[in-house]
């Protein structure tokens, strides 16, 4: 299989999915009732300021007039104006660009060794205390919400103990490490654990196939069967989920930057969808589609490179 | 290897724990509401508001004793028909340095007026003419006499911008290199986030700004803000949840003095649907309501029970006003003679822990005289659009006024011909409206006091709205700041405050 046209090919496949998607999204938040000029202008506006409003933004014209002129211009790359800032949607996205994949990207780095770690031990003694003592950690880490962990964090860490500022991103990159390691230790709680279920179920399997029973009949040692074999096996279902889960993150790490403060894409999404500002949610949407579309891209070649097979 | 290992990894956690904050010179303030545009026209919300009184000077301003001082202009002089108001401009100059002249005033007055979508163009609604005499001299020409006329002036949206900047670049004006009047410009605007102010070098006032100016951040989240407030994030926060006040005033570094406001929690009722299109129905739902109760359970006995449709901090407010009371008994007669039949009823509220608090209180004390009721909760922007359009039953909700003469706030809250329907209520009473327009354009004020006791006296008994309580404003601040505090019309008095320690 050549890699190019099979990238090519997934690049393709972006096109339909972005129409589906910015159709959807458009006519969705359309159709909900709540008028971004009234949020804009405030309870006190006239009707008249409000209809005012509606016609300099083109906002009195037929939903599907609007729809037309919302794609013309995003193939132009405008994505618009937002309503309530008055300032370019793709001017917002890049503000608060950086810091969510910064935050993703520190998550990462606090949660992979975990689950990689956990995973392991508990495959390794599966059925004993340690595999207990993990499975137990876990469903803590999942079932605890995350907006009440934020809360006792930003208490005991920050308020109590002074260690770890309770919001905001900092400047510089030893600040923003400062600021975000409770965002970023409140997110990897819920998401390590997932990731070690799926990586221990997977190795538990791996160790009882035949190849596996094969290598040690050959008297191959346990350490090499199961770094060469187990783990290299087991990896690609917990590869897939965190590629859903990254994907996720991006966009879905709202109650993490409400909690600390420190408002990132998921935020401004919120806050959007509240406000109603059209323009704004539309531009994220994109944002997220692409962004979702590429990591399973980058997933599905690092599967590829795993296990051949997969790219067939 | 696993010694250097250990060594980084010691190093690295010491790293991360001790990058403390940095110079703290700001002084940092958190507010649930956000700054959403920087054009002092542009909207009417809370978190907006608070900044225009930072970027853009007025005319006038209020003192720390509440009266009209002088602000860009110096002196004025009112024509003793009250329709001619002259005002003389003091030497001041914008932000980048360009003189503050006459027909920057003007622009800016007529513009609040003539705007299309000006979001609140109500405190210029009486101005007829405005012209620049000279340089330093405006005079402004009224429809009629209009007594609330001077304390218009000092409201949020009346700040002077640069007619030239304005013209020029026209909403980018407010975007990037903003112009300002006020005591701060624009250091860093992160939408959705912050703003960074910094003190204004051409500021008319003398020695003001006593600080090096001010981060203003948005802290949707009330725990966090409590959390920013006891670590030291924040050197003053807006709204602390009622329920967390005292943790918050125990804390030895912290100071709440609950100031009062101009804001006023209320039950808006729709007066088109029953059983609140009848007189005796709205008097049986307002008798029904134990605003003492609901006062204590709500803002644990922070705010005062309301009395009048009015807020107390409002001059003319009448304390002395007694009138549907609660009193169940009566409620249940005023229920039945309103012919009420029973239908359940909707009260509307926005996702909140405090409207819901409200709500059901509402829901228990009306069930005890037979309203049957449900609440619905929606987000902000269902429940604006539901209640402008009249699609509700009744509401929890609260309003503020943005300066202590009450005639924005009858305008607001009970006139039936001024724009927005009585608090989008339907209420409606052509006695009330005409007093409206007699107590602006009175100028005697004993006169006045009359008039405005006589709207509250007949709108409270007509039950226009509900009045439930008077809260002040759960801010806290920093033990190290001195000279902050927020006026009743929402207003930081930022530029005299200074961090001591």
């Amino acid at each position: 299989m050549n890699s190019i046209s099979f990238i090519g090919r997934r690049l393709l496949q972006i096109v339909p999915v972005l129409i589906g998607i910015s159709l959807v999204s458009f006519f969705l938040i359309m159709m909900i009732p709540g008028d971004p000029v009234r949020m804009v202008l405030g309870p006190r506006a006239t009707e008249e300021a409000v209809t005012a409003m509606r016609q300099e933004w083109g906002l009195d014209r037929p939903i599907w007039a609007q729809y037309l002129s919302y794609i013309g211009n995003t193939l132009t790359g405008d994505l618009g104006q937002s309503l309530k800032f008055r300032i370019p949607v793709l001017d917002l996205v890049l503000q608060y660009l950086p810091r969510t994949l910064f935050l993703v990207a520190y998550v990462l780095v606090i949660a992979l060794p975990a689950t990689i770690l956990m995973a392991v031990i508990a495959a390794r003694n599966e059925g004993r205390w340690p595999d207990q003592l993990i499975r137990v950690i876990s469903i803590l880490g999942m079932t605890i919400p995350v907006f009440w962990l934020g809360v006792l964090f930003a208490r005991y860490f920050g308020v109590k103990l002074g260690w770890f500022p309770v919001s905001g991103y900092g400047d510089g990159f030893v600040e923003h490490l400062h600021h975000l390691f409770l965002p970023a230790v409140s997110t990897s709680l819920w998401l390590a654990p997932l990731l070690t279920r799926n990586l221990r179920a997977a190795l538990i399997e791996q160790t009882e196939a035949d190849y596996v029973a094969a290598s040690r009949a050959k008297g191959l040692p346990e350490g090499y069967i199961f770094r060469r074999h187990i783990l290299r096996n087991s990896v690609l279902p917990t590869l897939n989920l965190l590629g859903v889960m990254i994907a996720f993150l991006i966009g879905g790490s709202v109650v993490v930057e409400i909690v600390y403060a420190v408002p990132g894409l998921g935020a401004l999404m919120v806050g959007s969808v509240l406000g109603r500002d059209y323009f704004v949610i539309q531009g994220l949407t994109l944002v997220y589609a692409i962004a979702t579309v590429a990591i399973t891209l980058a997933i599905d070649i690092f599967t590829a490179a795993i296990d051949p097979r997969t790219s067939e | 290897m696993p010694l250097r290992l250990g060594h980084l990894l010691t190093a690295a956690a010491v790293a991360l724990v001790c990058a403390g904050p940095a110079m703290a010179e700001k002084i940092r303030i958190g507010s649930p509401y956000p700054t959403t545009t920087l054009d002092p026209i542009r909207s009417a919300n809370a978190g907006s508001i608070e900044t225009f009184g930072q970027l853009y000077s007025r005319l006038l301003r209020v003192d720390e004793t509440r009266a009209l001082a002088p602000a860009l202009a110096e002196k004025w002089e009112v024509a003793p028909d009250g329709t001619v108001v002259t005002l003389t401009l003091r030497d001041a100059k914008f932000s980048n340095g360009d003189a503050i002249t006459a027909d920057d005033v003007v622009f800016s007055l007529l513009r609040v007026r003539d705007t299309p979508d000006s979001a609140y163009p109500a405190p210029m609604q009486m101005l007829d003419k405005a012209e620049a005499v000279d340089a330093k001299t405006v005079k402004l020409t009224l429809k009629s006499a209009f007594a609330p006329f001077l304390g218009n002036l000092e409201v949020f949206n009346i700040g002077i911008v640069s007619k030239k900047d304005v013209e020029a670049r026209g909403e980018k004006a407010f975007v990037e290199n903003v112009v300002t009047s006020g005591p701060y410009m624009v250091e860093k605007w992160v939408p959705n986030d912050r703003l960074l102010i910094a003190p204004n070098p051409n500021y008319w006032r003398e020695g003001y700004p006593k600080n090096e100016g001010a981060e203003l951040i948005e802290v949707a989240d009330s725990n966090t803000r409590v959390s920013m407030m006891l670590s030291g994030e924040l050197d003053a926060a807006r709204e602390i949840p009622w329920s967390q006040v005292a943790e918050v005033q125990a804390n030895e570094s912290i100071e709440m003095p609950l100031e009062p406001s101009t804001v006023i929690y209320i039950v808006l009722m729709n007066h088109t649907r029953p059983p609140f299109d009848t007189l005796e129905g709205r008097q049986a739902a307002a008798m029904a309501l134990d605003t003492v109760a609901m006062s204590n359970a709500v803002t644990f006995g922070a705010a005062t029970p309301a009395n009048s449709t009015l807020p107390n901090a409002l001059k003319f407010y009448d304390p002395e006003l007694k009138v549907n009371g609660f009193d169940p008994a009566a409620a249940k007669t005023a229920l039945d003679a309103s012919g009420y039949d029973g239908r359940e009823i909707t009260i509307l509220i926005t996702d909140e822990p405090e409207r819901e608090k409200q709500a059901v209180l509402m829901q228990a004390l009306w069930g005890q005289i037979g309203i049957k009721s449900k609440i619905e909760k929606t987000d902000a922007g269902t429940f604006w659009t539901r209640l402008t359009e009249g699609d509700y039953d009744a509401t929890p909700t609260w309003w503020y006024n943005e300066t202590t003469d009450p005639d924005l706030a009858v305008r607001w809250a009970v006139c039936g011909t001024c724009g927005n329907k009585a608090y989008y209520t339907n209420y409606a009473n052509p006695e009330v409206d005409k007093l409206v327009e007699a107590g602006a354009a009175e100028l005697d004020e004993t006169k006045r006091a009359q008039i405005y006791a006589d709207i509250q006296r007949i709108t409270t008994t007509e039950v226009a709205d509900i009045p439930l309580y008077y809260p002040p404003f759960a801010n806290a601040y920093s033990k190290k700041l001195t000279g902050l505090r927020m006026t009743p019309a929402l207003q930081w008095t930022l530029e005299g405050a200074e961090i001591t320690q």
